[in-house]
Order: C-alpha cells, then sequence, then structure tokens
C-alpha cells in the first residue's frame, strides 16, 4: 500500500530539468517525486501532509560528489582534523584552517588534554606546511610540545607525507630504519618528517594502522555520507580502491548503508587499482553487481593510469613539467592499458580511468579507440577522472568515442598558484580543468573534491568551475568559466549521467527519487563569488529530511 | 655508496628488486629461479600471480595470496601494500632468507628499493633491471615510455639482458654498447642461464658458498670467482679506492676484511654491480676473539671478461706497508701455539 503523500514548499525549486526549469512545491511518496509544480498541481495525488518549514528556501536537487575516496570517512572516525584548509566536519560544523605551527600545536595540545588513555596514539590528518604562513616544516620538536610520551601520528593532506613526535619514532625504532624518505638532521637523528610510503610504513603500523588495511569499522562509512550531506550532496562516489569484493566488507558497508538514517547514497565504483589482472576485475565487478541496496550501488570499474600532478607524477605530454622538463609515472603500462581497456570493454563494463594530466589521458583515449574498432559500443559512459590538462583536441576524439569526464576544478582553487608557479606554468594553469570548452563540444563533465585531497563541498566545487579564482584571487583563464546554470548542472544532472543514474537522480521530475539540496539562497541569482558562502539548510534523500546541526 | 654504517648485515634479510618493463622477462627469470635447487629459503613478492607458473609438481600448497613450494621458497602477492606485505615476512619467526619482490613495469625500481630500508631487519641487496634486448631501443624511443625505460635503467645495480637468443651477437653487442652509452658505468650481464641468475641474485650466501665449501666452481664455463685474501689488515682508504674502480666485469663481490684503522673489528664488504657497502660487522667494541686477522674477498664476473691479472693489479695497492702496533701485537698473539 502507497505511503503518505507529502509535498514541500520552497520559495523556488530549481528542477535543473531540461523541460521544466522552476516550481515552488514538489509531492513526494515513498521517496519517489509524484509532482513537481505549485501547490494545487500537487494536490491532484490527493490529500497531503504539507511540510512547509523550507518555504523560504531553495530547493536544489540534491548535490552529486563525482569522485571522492572513503578513507575521508575513516579518517574522520578515528581521527583528528588539523590542517590549513578550512573544512566541515560531518556534523556540518567548519574547522577553521590552522595556518602555522603554533596554531597546529595549540590545537593538538586541546585535543591531548581530552584523551583519558596515556597510551593511546594521537592521531591526527590534514596539514600541508606549504600552505602554511610562514611555510616552515613540522618537526618532532614541535609534536614532542603535545607530548613527549604519547605516540603522535599527523598525516600530510596529500597522504603521502607524516610527521611524528619522538615517542612514535622511539615506539617504532626508526634509529634503524634508513628508508631516504626517514629525514634526518645533521646529527643523523630523524627529524620526524616521513616522506612516501616506505618511510611511513613502521608509524602507521605501529600507531595508526586503522588506515591500512581494509578495516571494516562502521563509522568509515557513516562519516563518509555524512561529511557530503553536510555540504548539500545527496550522492557521493567512492572512487574505487576499496574492496568491496571481500565478503566481511561487503557486509559492513551493506549494513552500515541500510540504516534509516545513513545520510547520502553511495555509489562505489569497482576496484580496478589494488586489483591487478582484469580477468580478476570483470569477477569481481560481476560478484558485486546487483548485490546493493538503496543507499549503496555499484557502478563501473576504476583504473589508475598516472600519478598526481602535484607530486609530479602524473604523465604529462612535451614539454613536461615546468622547467626540468621531466615526466610523471605510469600506473599501467601503456602496452598493459592496450589489453585492460578493450578487455572491459568488451566485458560490458564501464571504465572510470583516473588520468590526472594530458599524455595519460592521451592513452586511455587511445586505449578506447583500441575497444571502440574492435567492439562499437553505444552510451559505454567511460569516463576521465580529473583531466585537468585536457584541450580540445584531445576532448574532440573523447565526444567521438563517447567518453566524458569529471574534472578536478578544486584544484583551480587550492593549488592553482602552485601549478602556475611549480608544475605546468602561466599558459597550461590557465588551460587547467576547461569545462567551458568540454561542455561546448558535448562532453558531459562533472566536477569532483577527490576528497580526503580536497574538502568535499560540492558548492565550493561549484564555485571554482564557475569562476576559477585561485587562493591569491587570480582568475585562471576566464574563458573557460562556466555559467552558475552550467556549474550547478555539473554538480547535479551531469555527474548523474555519468553514474548511470540520471534516470533516477540529477534533477527535479517526476519519477525521480525525491533528493534534494536546501539552500538559504537562489545560486543562479547571487554573485557567482558568493555561491561557495550559501547556507545549506538541509538535504532531503528519498524524501526523508536531513537536518544539518552545524 | 655507503661506508662504515654501525650495524650488523649478518642477522638481516636482504631485499632484492628485479625491475624492468613490462614483457622484459622479470617473470620468466622468477620461475625459473623459484624452480632452481638453490637450496635457500626464497620468499618472491609477485603482483600478480596469473603469470607465475612454477611445475605443479613443486607446489606444496596454495592459500589466498601465498604459494608454497616443496623446496621451502613462497611466492606471495603484494595486494595493495607493498610495505605490509614485505613487513609481514620480515616479521615471521619461520621466515624467508632472501626476498626478490618484482617491481611491476611501471615501477621506478629505485623507489621501490626503500622498502628495503623500511624495517629494522630489512636489507637492501641490489637492485636489478631486466632489459629485453629484442626491444629495448625501441622501447626507449617511445612517447609514452622512453623516460621510463632510461629511468629503470638509470636505477640499476646490474642490468641483465634477456632474450638474446632472440636477436644475435650482433645486434647483442650493439644494445650492449647502447646501454652503456646511455648508463655510463653500467654492469651488464647478458641472458644468464637460471643457475647463473640465482648465483647473481643471491650471491655468496647460496651457490658460491656451496662452491668455496667444495673447492670447485659449477659454473666454470659462464662464471668466475678470483680470491684476494691477506693476512695483514688492509688499507681502508685504498680498499674504497679501489671498489670505485673495479672493471664492470665484477658482478658481486662479498668480503670479511680487518682495516689498518680499526684492527680491532671486522668489515663486511658487499658489491652488486654498482652498489656497494663496507659496515662494520660487530656492534659491540672491542676485539671480537676471531683467531685470525686474515682479509678475504671473492670477487665474481662472467669468465669470459673476469680478468685477474687486472685485479691482482687493482687490489695489490690495498695492502699497507707498515703494520700498525696494535695490530702487530694481535699477529704476535695469534702466533702463538
Amino acid at each position: 500500500m502507497p505511503g503518505p503523500v507529502t509535498v514541500f514548499s520552497a520559495r523556488k525549486i530549481i528542477t535543473m530539468d531540461a523541460s521544466v526549469g522552476e516550481a515552488t512545491h514538489v509531492a513526494v511518496r515513498d521517496g519517489i517525486i509524484l509532482e513537481v509544480g505549485d501547490v494545487d498541481d500537487c494536490a491532484a495525488w490527493g490529500p497531503y501532509i504539507l511540510d512547509d518549514r523550507f518555504s523560504g528556501d531553495v530547493l536544489i536537487p540534491g548535490l552529486i560528489e563525482s569522485h571522492a575516496h572513503l578513507l575521508d570517512g575513516m579518517l574522520w572516525a578515528k581521527s583528528d582534523y588539523v590542517g590549513p584548509v578550512d573544512r566541515h566536519d560531518p556534523s556540518g560544523k567548519l574547522r577553521v584552517g590552522l595556518n602555522d605551527v603554533p596554531a597546529l600545536i595549540g590545537r593538538m595540545k586541546e585535543i591531548e588534554a581530552r584523551m583519558a588513555d596515556p597510551a593511546r596514539p594521537l592521531v591526527a590528518w590534514g596539514v600541508d606546511p606549504s600552505l602554511n604562513d610562514p611555510i616552515t616544516p613540522i618537526t618532532r620538536r614541535d609534536l614532542d610540545q603535545v607530548s613527549k610520551t604519547r605516540p603522535i601520528f599527523v598525516l600530510h593532506a596529500s597522504c603521502h607525507i607524516a610527521y611524528v613526535n619522538s615517542a612514535t619514532l622511539a615506539l617504532a625504532n626508526y634509529a634503524a630504519i634508513k628508508a631516504p624518505g626517514v629525514l634526518r638532521d645533521a646529527s643523523g637523528t630523524p627529524t620526524g618528517e616521513l616522506q612516501e610510503m616506505a618511510a611511513m610504513m613502521a608509524a602507521i603500523k605501529a600507531v595508526a594502522s586503522d588506515l591500512v588495511g581494509g578495516s571494516t569499522d562502521a563509522g568509515q562509512f557513516y562519516n563518509f555520507a555524512k561529511v557530503a550531506q553536510a555540504r548539500g550532496a545527496t550522492t557521493i562516489v567512492d572512487g574505487g580502491g576499496s574492496t568491496y569484493f571481500e565478503p566481511a566488507f561487503l557486509a559492513a558497508a551493506l549494513a552500515a548503508a541500510s540504516a534509516p538514517d545513513f545520510p547520502a547514497r553511495i555509489v562505489a565504483h569497482n576496484n580496478g587499482i589494488t586489483v591487478p589482472s582484469a580477468q580478476d576485475m570483470i569477477k569481481f565487478a560481476a560478484m558485486v553487481e546487483g548485490k546493493g541496496n538503496d543507499k549503496l550501488v555499484f557502478q563501473g570499474i576504476k583504473i589508475l593510469v598516472d600519478g598526481s600532478n602535484q607530486g609530479f607524477t602524473g604523465r604529462l605530454r612535451p614539454p613536461g613539467y615546468l622547467g626540468t622538463g621531466v615526466n610523471g609515472l605510469w600506473n599501467r603500462a601503456p602496452e598493459e592499458l592496450r589489453q585492460l581497456v578493450p578487455a572491459l570493454h568488451d566485458a560490458g563494463l564501464q571504465i572510470v580511468a583516473h588520468c590526472n594530466a594530458d599524455q595519460a589521458a592521451e592513452m586511455f583515449i587511445e586505449a578506447v579507440a583500441l575497444a571502440q574498432a574492435r567492439n562499437p559500443r553505444f552510451d559505454h559512459r567511460h569516463f576521465i577522472v580529473h583531466g585537468q590538462l585536457l584541450d580540445e583536441s584531445l576532448l574532440r576524439r573523447m565526444a567521438a568515442l563517447g567518453i566524458h569526464a569529471t574534472l578536478f576544478s578544486n584544484h583551480l582553487y587550492y593549488w592553482g598558484e602552485f601549478h602556475r608557479a611549480h608544475t605546468f606554468g602561466a599558459f597550461r594553469a590557465a588551460a587547467m580543468n576547461p569545462a567551458a570548452t568540454a561542455l561546448r563540444l558535448g562532453v558531459v563533465v562533472a566536477a569532483h573534491s577527490d576528497t580526503p585531497v580536497s574538502p568535499v563541498d560540492p558548492l565550493l566545487t561549484l564555485w571554482c568551475a564557475a569562476n576559477r579564482v585561485t587562493s591569491a584571487g587570480r582568475v585562471l583563464g576566464p574563458g573557460e568559466r562556466v555559467s552558475a546554470y552550467d556549474a550547478l548542472k555539473m554538480m547535479t544532472f551531469n555527474a548523474a549521467y555519468l553514474l548511470h543514474r540520471d534516470h533516477e537522480i540529477g534533477s527535479i521530475r517526476v519519477g525521480k527519487r525525491a533528493d534534494f539540496a536546501v539552500l538559504a539562497h537562489d545560486p543562479l541569482a547571487v554573485d557567482p563569488m558568493t555561491i561557495k558562502d550559501i547556507p545549506v539548510q538541509a538535504t532531503i534523500l528519498g524524501g526523508r529530511v536531513f537536518p544539518i546541526v552545524g | 655508496m655507503n661506508d662504515s654504517r654501525k650495524s650488523d648485515r649478518t642477522n638481516r634479510l636482504p631485499v632484492t628488486v628485479i625491475g624492468g618493463y613490462l614483457g622484459a622477462g622479470k617473470t620468466t627469470l622468477l620461475n625459473r629461479l623459484l624452480a632452481e635447487p638453490h637450496g635457500m629459503k626464497l620468499a618472491v613478492l609477485v603482483n600478480d600471480f596469473g603469470s607465475v607458473n612454477v611445475d605443479a609438481a613443486l607446489i606444496a600448497n596454495r592459500n589466498g595470496e601465498t604459494i608454497s613450494l616443496t623446496n621451502g621458497c613462497v611466492c606471495c602477492t603484494i595486494g595493495d601494500n607493498l610495505g605490509l606485505a614485505l613487513h609481514a615476512l620480515a616479521e615471521r619467526p619461520d621466515g624467508p632468507e632472501h626476498v626478490i619482490i618484482e617491481a611491476s613495469g611501471v615501477a621506478d625500481p629505485g623507489k621501490i628499493a626503500h622498502y628495503a630500508a623500511s624495517h629494522p631487519r630489512l636489507i637492501l641487496d641490489s637492485i636489478v633491471v631486466i632489459a629485453d634486448a629484442e626491444t629495448i631501443r625501441e622501447r626507449a624511443a617511445d612517447k609514452y615510455v622512453g623516460d621510463l625505460i632510461e629511468l629503470q635503467l638509470a636505477a640499476a645495480d646490474v642490468i641483465v639482458l634477456s632474450k638474446t637468443d632472440l636477436v644475435g651477437a650482433d645486434a647483442c653487442r650493439q644494445v650492449q654498447g647502447w646501454i652503456e652509452s646511455e648508463v655510463p658505468g653500467a654492469r651488464l650481464l647478458a641472458t644468464p642461464g637460471a643457475s647463473l641468475f640465482a648465483e647473481l641474485l643471491l650471491g655468496q650466501r647460496a651457490a658460491l658458498a656451496r662452491r668455496m665449501a667444495a673447492g670447485g666452481d659449477g659454473h666454470r664455463q659462464t662464471f668466475a670467482a678470483w680470491t684476494f685474501s691477506r693476512e695483514r689488515p688492509l688499507d681502508g682508504a685504498a680498499l674504497r679506492a679501489t671498489i670505485t674502480s673495479l672493471p664492470p666485469a665484477v658482478l658481486r663481490a662479498k668480503g670479511i676484511v680487518r682495516l689498518a684503522e680499526e684492527p680491532g673489528r671486522r668489515f663486511v664488504l658487499q658489491l652488486v654491480g654498482r652498489r656497494w657497502s663496507l659496515e662494520r660487522m660487530d656492534v659491540d667494541g672491542g676485539y671480537d676473539g676471531l683467531p685470525s686477522a686474515r682479509s678475504t674477498i671473492v670477487c665474481i664476473g662472467p669468465a669470459a671478461q673476469l680478468d685477474p691479472a687486472r685485479l691482482e693489479a687493482l687490489f695489490a695497492r690495498v695492502a699497507p706497508a707498515t703494520v700498525p702496533p696494535a695490530i702487530a701485537a694481535l699477529l704476535q698473539r695469534e702466533d702463538r701455539p
């Protein structure tokens, strides 16, 4: 028997539907939209409960975070955020960035003072000294001010560096660990900075083992969904490193997501990152196919083609990285991609390819062309993740082959100045994440945060695509700015399209799921430079209201 | 290269990194190595079991991420974390005697080698990069992987040229010449058989030790050993200079030596291709109570290229002209019946 009808009223409903753009009321039953229009239109479905708590607000389709990592949820669950970048925590509270070492130490002292068990390690995350003012390294001496006896482990925002105190160095026997990433002072004593996994490994095992090895902790799933919900997202993608093919992990994820108060939908890519062979990837994807529930589904298979641009491991076409001309690293060999991509394509899978720089994208496009020549498929929706240096020529080939993209627009703000000065130079920095050109050429683009790399905050990502402003206030490539409407479409309908979910989510239309974000102001009416500051009042997921406590 | 660090490598677990681009022949050589009767407990870490192809009769059991062989060797998949897999091996009470990591075809073997220094028990033995004689030059000119091929060759302590039988002697010489021009000082070995490869990888701990004990040489036709031995402590500076000027034909060297600068201790010399170290053997100070002050160094290389006369000349300078008083007393004491 159908449930009751609820009608939500709003100052304005922005539907992002191609045919009907605006409304004031939306009728919902059993999580599905019955009608969109005015109150009389909605009344055609019979008696209803009017929910007018958002009648002064603006309803938009639930925002979609199209590329993120579950690790974010694990970090919130198991450690404290102490980074220089403002981040909203899972409750929606803004954690203001700590921009110098004294502020960092002060915060960590507060955290330490609240810890009851003196043996428990203090694990924190999110620091990045390159964003501090002044830029000074974090050392064991700094962290020893917090505690000389409690082991301390602080993860860099990139997850490639950790900072530890003397207690951790002693506990994990760093006197005997000679990995080059263990920085040492003139006397040979470790400074406390551990660069890359080989150097961090012993410390992680000793004090932060939750962060590696496929933990089934329920908190990671809840916090991952909650941190997205707190910024207006109703769907967040878990971008491919998780091990849902392991029964215990899958069971934990399904159990968490099946709770009625689970605050967002997760679309999880299948793991083509740590699974080495095409055969196993296809097998594992088939294993989880249809095993999801209302709030956890599996879609596409994620593969890595190169590294990260700011880590100097992206694969660039000539002339390579600014100044040095060096190039980054492949994650899989081009010969292997020429086999793997057609194999996944032939198996009917959607391929989601991490291509950070342009040569990686070129290689992936070449591999898809091989696959399409042998076995043409329509509407496969293979897409590139990041695609930061796509240009018109690559985008035209993508359009011809049916490849789409989710761009890493947040880079324009957080690393725009860094790329201009250190990795790409002026021209390529101005051409980064070319949303306007992509849309003009018919490539469906979304944008993402890649959290924990940058904060999950779809309105901020939208703002980045619309304004292309760096943290220093410089506009990078004004010609690639998109309208607020197009930027909002990137974060809703386009993202849903990439996830093969545009028939269910991504716009407010009769028959779709009742997933909405409630904003205090109209994002299409305000000055585009203020979009990121619009308060998110709540989300509505399948008709259920999820307030933001903040 | 490193020198005189205070550590005892005898209790440590040596790690060899095998690098080289996709299809270079890494797995073929590892498969043969696993089956070779070298008498050592090896652990081989691979990215994927798919390519592991050891004789079914050799497999004792197979359990998730590990294949155990009847000869005591194990083959494990790296999974999503090389560090975890490697540390698990280092901490096993009945663990292996030598670990070999098969780096992925696109990895920088130099970075993978950092993991060999990520645990107190582990120590890097060498980085061996396999280069396919047939395709390496074409690959080095490829727009996608050319720079990677150069990076891998440059990271190698020893470069093993594979598939030389497919290209013929002339082409093989040309490739060798090309590699020597790209990587100055490269140590090259052309297509070794499995036993030779085992000897190169495992060094003194297996094949060489057996051969020395037996006083013979099972591989005389391919590998030769030259031994240097002195009763008196060596001149440390001259020894270091000699090591850095060894001919490329010396692919491995191992020695236990005393140095005039610190005659109360023994030092271990390890050399694999371009990588070498000379480290104090004893953690505690003082005379180690061993009866002999003798220094012995064994150099190994392809028989056709290893030139004993040249090595004699090079090592002639490492014996000091005068004996320090401390060591003279030591020698006198040992001379007593």
